[in-house]
């Protein structure tokens, strides 16, 4: 019942739970009161505060009395309810006395507001097992779009939330009933280990872990029943990694614990200037006007240099190295007399050649374009200080068909799920593949319209568009967040703390999720969509849960998730690694 | 000669009377347990005493009136409210201590030959309930009578609450014994003839000192749980006699008077001072232990050790209810208001 000791408000109210019953924090209730009229006015909300106290003792010494059995005293248990939804919306309070009832079917439905949700997905379990639905609309960029989630790294598990909310996306039927299944799609970045690297093979322990949880709370079906998805891997699923570093024709993917099926990823050098790379190589262009200037016009002399042709490499006419570059044997014969411009080291030489050496020292006017020489020398000595980190990425000692080959193609027609593993990558590379991944991709879907959503997953935005300073990436995730939805890009972002994000991408998200936070962080502006009591909890939250808050509900739900289907290690594969698997590693490497 | 000497009452001086009040006593007293007038100390409570009742009552007058009633008769009244109630516990602490029967009651009292109908103040709000005052007339006229009816009226029901709910007492030797289950305290002194029943009075003041100057003493030098012997008791005026003994229930403060932290417990005798029924040594023999488990901390009650642990919680139940004072008066108000036709 309604407590009438304490304020009733149509927002928030407290209720005494009856000898006998239970109620928990973030247990969902409904309040059904009556206008003077007569009309009914339903109230649905979570409950954020739970209290017990003995009632009517003075002294925090009486407890002992009353343990005695000398002192008669009523245990009072009461919990705090914060409103969710008013339905119709008559804002009246509701009456001291007014009883309060667990929300099950129906009216948990209009306390989460699902009846407004045309389309949802399963975002979660709530804490007496019911499925929290999401609506997919304020996902998909049709209402709203965009995730955001924080929380500290290694127990907020915002990686494994993320997957977990794509996993019941793409196979919990909300694509089916919009018929989207097979155009829907997602790339996934991964920023750390290669824990992504298994995500279509099922999990050995998720059976046992599921099962322990299911005996712990005592449920008929195990979560994966109740939330209606199958326990299964990623499907259609493939795997990028960068090349090893050093020539030669072999490209192999530098990647550890997974052999097979991942496909090494590179950009010809001619793509690098014909798609305006060289932008993306910068993660502080806009320290200085100047530098952006020079990087803009060697972005467009380098666009006009690659015009033209296609081979990988590129060719000049007025520079000559200093060391001797063996005439390999595919020579051809209109590039006698020609210069070929074959890495990613080599085309620093020639830009430092008519910037800083040609004419003397003066460089080309046509390139230096009266630029002092301090800027320029800035500039080379930055693209000097990634030339270790994009040289194999970056390359133009490949064949076409090899460059065909290992162009990273996100939108692979029978590819559902792209993961993009950069976690080797140093932090200027990382930048560089995410910026030009993203930006191809957008340019992609400006051209060719929203249809096709693609789900983004990137960790960590705080290193590619923190709040203070610009970047190329920063600009492209900015364009995503502001412009994506309407695109058919989703990003589902991530970071350890929110507020050092730039602002505009985390307010864009429509769906926000909190994991475990700094308690400091937890108080800073970004988390007011908190209320104080969730706040304060965020601190203490388990791998496993989080608070998600979507703009159907006004207040954040707590949801568990189950443990991932997909292996999340090499150790979790179920069934091991093969032999057959290694000699399969072996000739996709060597690219038979 | 003796030099002067000053020790406080134990009791602050906003409760009236004080405690010891130690006025001479006119009446007979008989030794009856033993002759010898020494300390005896308190025994274990046995297994099978499973319930102790503790039982109290409260009146408030919540309104003087002037009724007319509709024969053009008038006359003082007054609306007044009372509750009984009970605290059932047990003695070994094996189960929490709760609440019973604590139950506001509400009466018009009147003075007498007047026609009075009961009356209902319905709620302004449908959550707060309906008052009722039943009328009841008075004795006499005297403008004071009304609260004595209210009083008397609770007695009465504390009275039929308390013996309502204790182990019968045997009163002579044919009686077959029976074991003491369940005893009743009640809060002050047993005020009728016999009811019957294992009820103890329990008088937390002491405005009349029963025993004589040779035996006063004794009451000083009692330990803890310890107790006089049983006395029988004729009041002066012969009308009721008890079984009277004395417990101390702490040890008094070196500013206090040595006689503080003494209670004296009454239960039903016999008129005839010839037999000591077993079950009141039973109840004497155990009444130290049993009060020293219930006796309050002097920072938890003024009126510690004597008011019991069980009676201030009953005391403040029974407060509650009969509800806001300020609030039955305002809508007696606002009751009164509506019914004169008067815009409240």
């Amino acid at each position: 019942m309604v407590l009438g000791t304490e304020d009733a408000t149509p927002v928030t109210f407290w209720f005494a739970v009856s000898p006998g019953a239970s109620v928990q924090m973030d247990d969902l209730v409904a309040v059904r009161t009556q206008k003077p009229g007569g009309q009914p006015v339903h109230f649905y909300g979570i409950v954020d505060h739970v209290r017990t106290r003995h009632e009517g003792v003075t002294f925090d010494s009486d407890v002992a009395d009353v343990v005695a059995g000398l002192l008669p005293a009523s245990v009072s248990y009461a919990a705090r309810v914060l409103v969710t939804r008013v339905d119709p919306e008559d804002f009246i309070p509701p009456q001291p006395g007014d009883e309060v009832r667990h929300a099950r079917g129906d009216d948990l439905r209009l306390a989460l507001s699902a009846d407004k949700m045309d389309y949802a997905f399963a975002g979660g379990l709530l804490a007496d097992g019911q499925v929290l639905p999401v609506n997919y609309q304020f996902v998909n960029g049709e209402s709203g779009g965009h995730i955001n989630i924080s929380g500290i790294s290694g127990v907020a598990t915002k990686t494994s939330y993320a997957l977990f909310l794509l996993h019941s996306i793409f196979r919990g039927g909300v694509l089916g009933r919009r018929n989207e299944g097979h155009n829907t799609r997602a790339l996934i970045f991964n920023v750390k280990g290669e824990d992504l690297l298994f995500l279509d093979k099922p999990n050995a322990r998720v059976g046992q872990k599921e099962e322990g949880v299911q005996e712990r709370k005592g449920w008929q079906g195990g979560r994966y029943d109740r939330l209606g998805l199958p326990v299964e891997p990623f499907r259609d699923v493939q795997f990028l990694a960068p090349p090893k570093a050093g020539q030669g024709d072999v490209i192999v993917p530098d990647v550890e614990q997974r052999g097979e099926g991942v496909t090494p990823f590179v950009f010809s050098l001619r793509e690098f200037c014909q798609k305006r790379m060289l932008p993306y190589v910068f993660s502080d262009a806009g320290s200085s006007l100047n530098l952006g200037f020079v990087i803009g016009n060697m972005e467009e002399k380098l666009a006009r240099l690659a015009a033209g042709d296609d081979a990988p490499y590129l060719t000049v006419e007025d520079w000559q190295p200093d060391t001797e570059v063996l005439l390999s044997e595919d020579v051809r014969f209109d590039e006698m007399g020609k210069t070929r411009i074959q890495t990613f080291g080599q085309l620093i030489a020639y830009l430092e050649y008519k910037l800083l050496e040609q004419n003397d020292g003066e460089g080309d006017p046509k390139w230096v374009l009266k630029q002092n020489q301090g800027t320029l020398r800035a500039f080379i000595r930055r693209l000097r200080g990634v030339q270790k980190h994009l040289s194999p990425l970056v390359r133009g000692d490949l064949t076409p068909q090899q460059a065909a080959k290992y162009r990273p193609d996100i939108l692979r027609s029978g590819v559902q799920t792209s993961v993009v593993d950069i976690h080797k990558l140093g932090a200027h590379a990382q930048s560089f593949v995410v910026g030009v991944l993203l930006r191809d991709l957008f340019e992609h879907k400006e051209r060719y319209g929203r249809q096709d959503t693609v789900f983004v997953v990137l960790d960590e935005l705080n290193k590619y568009a923190p709040r203070e300073g610009d970047s190329p990436i920063k600009d492209v995730l900015l364009d995503i967040a502001e412009r994506g939805r309407s695109l058919g890009i989703i990003l589902i972002g991530a970071q350890q703390t929110a507020s050092e994000v730039e602002r505009r991408i985390v307010s864009n998200a429509a769906i926000r999720v909190v994991g475990r936070l700094d308690l400091a962080e937890a108080e800073r502006p970004e988390y007011r969509f908190l209320p104080q009591s969730f706040r304060a909890r965020a601190g203490i939250l388990q791998p496993g849960t989080m608070l998600v808050s979507q703009p159907d509900v006004p207040n954040p739900v707590l949801v568990n998730y189950p443990f991932p289907a997909w292996a999340t290690r090499r150790d979790e594969v179920a069934g091991g690694v093969t032999v057959q698997e290694t000699e399969d590693t072996g000739k996709d490497w060597l690219g038979l | 000669m003796r030099s002067m000497r000053i020790r406080l009452d134990p009791w602050p001086v906003d409760i009236e009377g004080g405690q010891l009040g130690l006025q001479r006593f006119e009446g007979e007293l008989i030794d009856l347990e033993t002759p010898r007038w020494a300390a005896i100390p308190a025994r274990p409570i046995p297994a099978r005493l499973g319930t102790v009742h503790v039982v109290d009552g409260k009146r408030r007058m919540e309104s003087r009136v002037f009724i007319e009633d509709d024969q053009g008769e008038a006359g003082m009244g007054g609306f007044g409210a009372f509750v009984v109630g009970a605290v059932d516990l047990c003695p070994h602490g094996t189960r929490p201590a709760r609440l019973t029967d604590v139950k506001a009651q509400r009466l018009l009292a009147h003075v007498p030959g007047l026609r009075v109908d009961p009356y209902r103040l319905s709620p302004r709000d449908p959550h707060t309930g309906r008052l009722e005052y039943h009328p009841v007339p008075a004795d006499s006229a005297d403008p004071l009578a009304p609260l004595h009816k209210l009083q008397q009226t609770m007695l009465a029901a504390e009275q039929q609450l308390s013996h309502g709910l204790a182990t019968p007492v045997p009163f002579d030797e044919t009686d077959p014994r029976e074991a003491l289950t369940s005893l009743t305290l009640q809060d002050g002194t047993l005020r009728s003839q016999n009811l019957g029943g294992a009820v103890v009075g329990c008088v937390k003041t002491m405005q009349t000192l029963y025993l004589p100057e040779d035996r006063a003493p004794l009451l000083a030098q009692l330990r803890p749980g310890e107790r006089t012997p049983i006395l029988h008791m004729k009041y002066a005026n012969g009308t009721y006699t008890r079984f009277i003994w004395y417990v101390r229930l702490c040890e008094a403060a070196f500013y206090q008077h040595p006689m503080s932290g003494v209670m004296r417990l009454e239960m039903y005798a016999p008129d005839e001072p010839d037999f000591l029924p077993p079950i009141v040594r039973e109840v004497a023999n155990i009444s130290g232990n049993l009060l020293c488990r219930l006796a309050s901390k002097a920072h938890k009650d003024p009126r510690a050790p004597q008011n019991l642990i069980p009676t201030a919680a009953l005391e403040s139940a029974m407060t509650r209810a009969m509800g806001s004072a300020e609030l039955v008066t305002r809508r007696l108000r606002a009751h009164i208001a509506r019914e004169l036709g008067v815009v409240a």
